[in-house]
């Protein structure tokens, strides 16, 4: 195929025609906000940032009730502590600290990296399956930027997802225990401003892991034109390394495997906040994004239209 | 270029960045070659510890264990990933015991300390006389008034059993150590091979603590900094406040000394005329009777090792066990002229407990137990 015919992108409006050279070069912010429309217009994406908002409020709400189940036995009983009601630390699983930060690590595991899959499924595999990429191919985009475009639009999923997790966590600590119990594990009482900067912290954070999900698995959706298949992959990838990560002889291979670095979060609760572990999981998470886009850019330029 | 060179260059050019990053990620820096720093004598070196004050500074620590502990009640205080320290170069220390999913922190400063368990969001706080403390003060440095001499005591007492030389440099924490290192003395019937102690050469603190024992190569015990930072820390972290909603239990040192005192001089006294203590330098073996409440005789020993912070984790950690079942799914069976009773080895030593409630316990091998035992029964 020829690159710079006189076609247009679709769903980006026609380029001016008047010049030649502004109708070769779309504007990459027009092309990213058709692209960011047509990701949220889509029924699933919504379906699935919905329950993501809903998982904290559930948890949070389950330990609350089961809380204040066992706690008035628990005063009868030998105390707090294993064998006596539910040690306090559970309770401030509730706190509007802990409660996102908890909820970001859990959905981490599974449901936070499916839903970036899902996204990239549909970018370029999704659209190759319903002839909406040939549109893309052919139109006046270079391979690298229509990449930079779809990179991005998986960023932004994964920014409102990682979001939406720590924003419902939040509100739902808010109402269930109010500024009360900010408190790390190091025995020290948080300000709000400092909680907020923890959990800024934390969705930054959680953004770069699942966008290193995301640029994996736009190297396969590059690669295939069935979005299933790309999901299906993740998945199996995290049950893989889910696996790898159970056997303790194995331990020479965890640093290189992307899970591990989700523990790190927990660090976010200690006071002063040791950032070795996260900022090691920064750097696995970008090794695993340089790998995933250059494979999804070698895929791609080599794809006829 | 062609776009199939371009994809390929990608490609490759991408997967190597990203595998290096792994690589960086995943190994740990490479031990750096040992330093080169000028001579010195043990004696001076212990005397230039014994003299230096702590900085300021803050550091992690690191534990690895290979003593192969059973899987006694106690002995999870032990399981911990790491332990951040802080100090502000006087008398104020912050420690912070990371445990993966919950934290240990202790406090003290000059008015009072504190232990704060988040797992069970329970904290104590220790206070005392400021006359008290400084007197206690006064003597500690009475005590070590004159480094010199008391680098020359220590000495003396070791040098009968134990070799103690400085052999070479070490890396630690990346800072450059002097390696003080401890060997027993042929004659001594031990398990244990070396102790080596790393000091900075600078600051003159303790970096590093490995204890070897015969037959590995690796370290049985270490205990060191991976990270060490000299520098002034905010005060702050020498405050605490126990967080709204915990569990806090005060107590005036005072007090928990008279109680001591009333509740358990008796016990400790008694204790001590029950025990007796056989040979001396690395082959002592330890002869007593058997607490009614059997304590964690075993796990106690290196948690006390460990220090003051192990030793307030074993009082967390403690919980009632089944000392009889443990002994008999660990130890093996040993008889001699002093009767029968169980023997439990760990990588740096054993215990023979007797069926009549006694034991001895030391670094030593089963059979230097067994003629203690012998030899204490004959006396």
């Amino acid at each position: 195929m020829t690159i710079g015919e006189p076609r247009t992108a679709p769903r980006t409006g026609p380029a001016d025609a008047a010049v030649p050279d502004a109708r070769r070069r779309v504007p990459l912010i027009r092309l990213l906000r058709a692209e960011v429309r047509w990701i949220f217009r889509r029924p699933r994406t919504l379906v699935v940032l919905a329950l993501l908002a809903v998982l904290p409020v559930i948890t949070g709400v389950a330990v609350d009730l089961t809380l204040d189940g066992p706690v008035t036995s628990a005063e009868t009983g030998p105390g707090p502590g294993p064998g006596g009601g539910p040690p306090i630390f559970v309770t401030m699983a509730t706190s509007a600290f802990v409660l996102p930060l908890g909820s970001l690590m859990t959905l981490l595991m599974m449901l936070l990296p499916l839903t970036v899959a899902m996204a990239s499924g549909d970018a370029l595999a999704g659209e190759q399956s319903h002839g909406a990429l040939r549109g893309w191919l052919l139109a006046p985009v270079s391979r690298g930027r229509l990449l930079a475009v779809k990179a991005a639009g998986v960023l932004v999923v994964a920014f409102v997802a990682a979001l939406l997790v720590v924003v419902s966590g939040l509100a739902t600590g808010l109402v269930l225990a109010g500024t009360d119990r900010l408190v790390s594990m190091s025995g020290t009482e948080l300000s709000v401003a400092d909680v907020l900067w923890r959990l800024a912290v934390a969705v930054a954070w959680a953004t770069v892991y699942l966008m290193a999900v995301g640029a994996v698995a736009l190297a396969i959706s590059a690669s295939t034109e069935h979005p299933m298949l790309v999901v299906v992959s993740v998945l199996g990838g995290l049950i893989v390394f889910g696996v790898l990560m159970q056997f303790s002889a194995l331990d020479w291979l965890h640093p290189y495997l992307l899970p591990t670095s989700v523990t790190g979060l927990v660090d976010l609760i200690r006071d002063p906040v040791p950032f070795d572990a996260l900022a090691e999981g920064t750097i696995r998470a970008l090794s695993y994004l340089v790998i995933g886009l250059s494979l999804a850019y070698a895929r791609l330029t080599t794809r006829d239209g | 270029m062609r776009p199939r060179t371009k994809a390929w260059v990608a490609a490759g050019s991408g997967i190597a960045v990203g595998l290096t990053g792994l690589a960086l990620s995943a190994l740990p820096a490479g031990a750096d070659d040992d330093p080169v720093l000028p001579e010195i004598g043990a004696e001076e070196l212990v005397t230039s510890a014994l003299e230096a004050r702590p900085p300021a500074f803050d550091g992690v620590a690191e534990v690895t264990n290979e003593l192969g502990l059973p899987p006694v009640p106690g002995a999870e205080a032990l399981d911990f990933e790491s332990v951040r320290v802080f100090h502000d170069g006087a008398e104020s220390t912050r420690v912070q015991i990371e445990r993966p999913a919950s934290e240990l922190t202790f406090v003290t400063n000059t008015e009072e300390a504190w232990a704060y368990d988040s797992q069970e969001h329970a904290a104590r706080q220790l206070t005392w006389d400021e006359d008290d403390a400084a007197a206690a003060r006064d003597h500690a440095e009475a005590e070590l008034a004159d480094p010199s001499r008391a680098a020359a005591e220590i000495i003396e007492r070791l040098r009968p059993t134990s070799d103690i030389f400085v052999d070479g440099t070490a890396s630690v924490a990346g800072r450059d150590a002097y390696e003080l290192v401890l060997t027993p003395k042929p004659s001594e019937k031990t398990l244990l091979r070396e102790i080596t102690v790393a000091i900075d050469e600078e600051t003159r603190a303790p970096l590093r603590l490995e204890v070897f024992a015969n037959g590995t190569t690796d370290p049985v015990l270490s205990l060191g900094f991976v990270e060490f930072e000299v520098g002034a820390q905010d005060a702050e972290l020498f405050e605490f406040t126990p967080p709204e909603g915990a569990e806090v239990e005060s107590a005036e040192a005072d007090d928990v000394a008279a109680e001591a005192g009333k509740h358990g001089g008796r016990d400790a006294g008694a204790l001590e005329e029950r025990t007796t203590t056989i040979g001396d330098g690395w082959d002592t073996v330890v002869i007593g009777e058997m607490p009614a409440e059997a304590r964690s005789g075993e796990a106690a020993g290196p948690a006390r090792e460990l220090g003051e912070e192990a030793g307030a984790l074993g009082e967390f950690g403690g919980g009632d066990q089944d000392l009889a079942g443990m002994l008999e799914q660990f130890g093996t069976p040993v008889s001699g002229e002093f009767g029968s009773g169980v023997h439990v080895e760990i990588a740096v030593g054993g215990a023979i407990v007797t069926d009549d409630g006694r034991i001895a316990a030391g670094a030593v091998p089963r059979q230097v137990l067994v003629d203690a035992l012998d030899g204490a029964d004959q006396q």
